[in-house]
């Protein structure tokens, strides 16, 4: 038992618990890609810290975190720009409302 | 108990409490500063786990992601101040299942499994930027390369996506 790795995961499992409740519970865009984003930085919690405690000496561990770094930049430019094209479009950036992929 | 343990379950509990405040509260902006402040958190628990790197580089980007999130936020939102008190969700009781049923989960993973013996022997922060410079541009290079050219596929991709189709037959 390492009881840091303890900690630091199970605030990994907090913030994937906040991330999903969000992602799943908002009506609004903008607040679905903040879910996500917690999600996200609940991964990387977990990636430092088996790096960390398990596997210092494996710099490998540290490059996953870069790319779900450079994945949740692009969750965010993909997330906005389809915003801005839906808003242009409806006016609205409301999920409630986008029940069809035309338009 | 150890002072990096009590430090990490401050800035820990820090990122979680703000985590839920960012869908707590009513105003938009006050949700983005919320997740900026969980996600410095989180850079402050790298530091702690001594990824000196990582923890500079996730405050640096999330302090930059969270504000241009703050000004889509009043771009987009009806309500950006949360004046109006409106309610925004659906479907919370089966959000708050499924949120509790992923940590419980979660947890139990984590209690249960056996994550074999530790390893302290951590080496210094210069050494550890070098290896990963030595990783990024050696072993894992193809991989570093498509994470670039994904990034790259992307902003081209927003950037089409976000451009008014009235603006393409006006040329």
């Amino acid at each position: 038992m390492i009881p840091e790795l303890i900690i630091a995961l199970s605030v990994g499992a907090a913030l994937f618990g906040v991330g999903l409740y969000g992602a799943l519970s908002q009506t609004n865009l903008v607040m679905i890609i903040m879910g996500v984003e917690l999600i996200l930085a609940a991964a990387l919690v977990n990636l430092v810290a088996f790096w960390r405690y398990l596997y210092p000496d494996v710099p490998a561990a540290q490059m996953f975190v870069l790319i779900v770094m450079a994945v949740m930049a692009v969750e965010m430019a993909v997330g906005f720009g389809i915003a801005i094209a839906r808003f242009r479009s409806r006016g609205s950036v409301e999920m409630e409302e986008a029940r069809e992929l035309k338009g | 108990m150890t002072p990096q343990m009590i430090f990490l379950m401050f800035f820990g509990g820090a990122a979680v409490w703000f985590g839920i405040v960012v869908f707590r509260t009513l105003s938009m902006v006050r949700s983005a500063l919320a997740l900026l402040f969980s996600q410095t958190a989180v850079g402050v628990m790298f530091l702690l786990m001594q990824a000196e790197f990582l923890g500079v580089l996730q405050i640096m980007m999330m302090a930059t992601e969270m504000s241009v999130m703050a000004i889509f936020m009043v771009m987009f939102m009806m309500d950006p101040g949360g004046m109006g008190a409106m309610d925004m969700t659906h479907q919370k009781r089966l959000s708050l299942w499924a949120g509790g049923i992923g940590f419980v989960a979660a947890l139990a993973v984590i209690w249960l499994a056996d994550w074999g013996p530790a390893n302290l022997q951590i080496p210094d922060a210069t050494e550890q930027t070098a290896e990963l410079g030595r990783e990024l541009l050696g072993r894992s290079m193809f991989i570093f390369e498509s994470a670039a050219l994904m990034i790259l596929t992307a902003m081209v991709a927003a950037t089409m996506v976000a451009i008014h189709p009235s603006e393409g037959r006006k040329r």
